[in-house]
């Protein structure tokens, strides 16, 4: 089954929407569904021209594709648990939060939190993702504790904070503090970014380029191959218990 | 007329020694004040009644329009933002609240902008916190941090550190060692025993350095760290482990600089180690005598303790997204009430010219930056001048403002009860 939603241009276009309904297996039951605009509950097809073909009797045989200005759009594929969702342009804030399932694929840029606590499943994002991709929730002990968050452009700051499982990749540079409080999981960024791994006590977290700023507490140890990179291995953070992995190809102290 | 004992409702010191000379319904003069809270005491130049924007003109309206207005506002948003609160009493503080659920919109005040990251980190790992008189009694070492009491809580020193005198200290001012960390020189540093500069953005690797060093892992250290040479970093930390008990004071130089939040976890994690072997304690320089105070009550009333986003029935907390400064400039609010604050005077261009688009509506005593901007503002009664309330230091010990006069503006509590009556109505219609 293929479900396709086309927002409706708004008169209030600035209000974000709350579309935490839209997750494949909703669509199971039809399409009489709410968005919520501020304070406000809305019918899908208020928001939506929306286009069924095809019919599935499981959640991992829907597809739903999503096009316009979805960068208003908040919490799509939260707590998504099979199937697919496809969004051809950008996407707002905390899409495929609680995920334990399915694929979410973005064409465009991600906002804040993609793909926050997620369990299972995948996220690709062939734009950038902002501010905490893959991290956790304000005063959470765990962030992302399984699936792939593959993000082909950059990532902001607090990349996979808190991450306790799963793997995260990023293409581009990613922003400060990537992988703060890591404490399981493996993150991967092809490009440069600032104090990684800080506070983490777990899992390995590998910087192809340059890390700056990088943390006084970090021990080295020596240098490693990986996937075709010379790396410099760390363990720390020192600071905390010291038990995790950093691999960096350069790094640069805020000396 | 002279009131003895009254409470200064300027800074998070929430000094309760100050003596107020009143002579016709005016203060005539102030003694115990700092100069910031003595300016506040003498405060003229109030607006006289509430105003409506006209066009290019200001026009007088009656109390009940103005509440009129700002209740129809709030009731036909989508998305209203009630920010502020850090600048009266709780009992409004209270009202706001309870106006937030009913009309569904988002309320935040002003510790967004200061002390939201040292909240965010007390949430990852705890307070390990004390009132300001244990400090004064107890503490023989103080640091301040990314703070300058001197410039903006100038008492703090007298009444509770540098200058106090201490119970269980024999001689205070020789005992009492006092430590600043900073990126400039400041007023401070001058009177401090050890001074510690360090380059802007590395507060997150000193502290970083300094737990190591106080855990025993001095070799991995490099030979300097943001500026500041290890040798010293062992000097400080020996200092922090001999002390009898150390009292941690940080500002908005920890919060508001790269890493924000995480510079205060990492500096609790560092107090937490220290406490290992001495006893150690952290707590905020607060701003606003009442901020912690609108911490409390948000707390107590939602179970967040600022950004609370009411738009789908229920509470939702993040910070970086339901925060004024954040809503304001992603443009997701078609409403402002601003109570006892001044955004346009601190927040960043892009969120005033959203604020500029949509209908606002300001409770504060004085013409601010922000009545640019408004479309209504009432001018109520201050708070700890002519009008009463709890307020809470920045300790987190609720103090029982004062009335020192009498005049005939409403409170904001009363304001704002009226206006909650009226959407109270409206919603029952």
């Amino acid at each position: 089954m293929k479900v396709t939603l086309a927002m409706k241009p708004a008169a209030k276009s600035f209000i974000p929407i709350e579309a935490e309904s839209i997750v494949p297996k909703n669509f199971l039951a039809g399409t009489d569904l709410s968005v919520w605009r501020g304070n406000r509950e809305l019918r899908l097809d208020e928001v939506f021209s929306v286009s069924v073909e095809g019919d599935a009797g499981r959640a991992e045989d829907v597809e739903v594709v999503l096009s316009g200005e979805t960068f208003r759009l908040k919490r799509v594929g939260e707590y998504m648990d099979g199937g697919t969702i496809t969004i051809l342009g950008d996407i707002g804030m905390h899409c495929g939060n609680f995920m334990s399932g399915g694929t979410i694929e973005i064409h465009g840029n991600a906002d804040g939190w993609l793909g926050r606590e997620m369990a299972g499943g995948a996220i690709v994002c062939r734009g950038d993702a902002a501010d905490y991709c893959a991290s956790g929730y304000r005063g959470g002990r765990k962030g992302m504790i399984g699936g792939t968050v593959e993000v082909f452009g950059r990532a902001g700051d607090f990349l996979a904070e808190s991450i306790a499982g799963g793997t995260v990749t990023v293409h581009g540079d990613a922003g400060d503090m990537a992988g703060a409080e890591m404490h399981g999981g493996t993150l991967v960024v092809h490009g440069d970014c600032r104090r990684p791994g800080a506070n983490m006590k777990g899992g390995s977290c590998y910087v192809y380029g340059t890390a700056q700023g990088m943390l006084p507490t970090f021990r080295k140890i020596g240098t490693v191959q990986h996937e075709g990179h010379t790396l410099i291995r760390f363990t720390g953070d020192i600071a905390n218990r010291g038990k995790g992995n950093l691999f960096v190809k350069d790094y640069e102290y805020l000396d | 007329m002279i009131v003895k004992d009254a409470v200064c409702p300027f800074c998070g010191c929430l000094c309760d020694d100050i003596e107020v000379e009143v002579e016709d319904d005016r203060v005539v003069a102030v003694t115990n004040a700092c100069e910031l809270g003595t300016t506040k005491f003498m405060g003229e130049k109030r607006l006289k009644g509430p105003i409506l924007r006209d066009g290019d003109e200001w026009k007088d309206i009656t109390c009940d329009e103005a509440i009129r207005y700002a209740a129809d506002m709030l009731l036909s948003a989508e998305r209203p933002l009630l920010y502020g609160w850090s600048g009266t009493h709780g009992e409004a503080q209270c009202v706001g609240v309870h106006m937030a659920e009913l009309v569904r919109g988002v309320i935040d005040n002003t510790s967004s902008v200061c002390h939201g990251p040292s909240i965010l980190a007390i949430q990852e790992v705890g307070h390990p916190g004390c009132t300001l008189g244990v400090v004064k009694n107890r503490a023989d070492l103080v640091i301040y941090w990314g703070s300058n009491p001197i410039d903006a809580h100038p008492r703090h020193l007298s009444r509770y550190t540098r200058y106090a005198e201490g119970f269980f200290l024999e001689n205070a001012f020789r005992d009492r060692k006092v430590i600043v960390v900073d990126v400039r020189k400041t007023e401070t540093a001058n009177i401090a025993d050890e001074f510690v500069r360090i380059k802007p953005g590395g507060d997150y690797a000193v502290l970083s350095a300094l737990r190591a060093i106080v855990q025993g892992k001095t070799e991995t250290i490099p030979r300097t760290v943001a500026g500041v040479t290890r040798e010293q970093l062992i000097r400080v930390a020996n200092l922090c482990k001999s002390a009898k008990f150390g009292a941690v004071y940080f500002g908005l130089g920890l919060t508001m600089t790269r890493g924000k939040y995480k510079n205060i976890r990492n500096a609790i994690e560092l107090v937490s180690e220290l406490s290992r072997h001495t006893k150690f304690t952290i707590s905020a320089m607060r701003g606003h005598y009442n901020v912690y105070g609108s911490n409390e009550v948000n707390t107590w009333m939602t179970g967040y303790p600022f950004g609370i986003d009411f738009s789908r029935g229920i509470a939702f907390y993040n910070p970086g997204e339901t925060t004024a400064v954040d809503v304001l400039a992603r443009k997701e609010c078609d409403a402002a009430l601003i109570v006892g604050s001044d955004p346009a005077a601190h927040f960043p261009r892009r969120c005033l010219e959203h604020l500029a688009d949509i209908p606002v509506v300001q409770l504060d005593p004085y013409p601010n930056a922000t009545t640019a901007f408004c479309n209504v503002q009432i001018p109520v009664a201050v708070t700890g001048i002519d009008a009463e309330g709890t307020a809470y230091r920045m300790d987190g010990v609720p103090i029982r403002t004062r009335k020192v006069l009498s005049t005939d503006y409403l409170s904001d509590r009363e304001v704002l009860s009226r206006m909650y009556a009226l959407m109270q109505e409206a919603q029952e219609r």
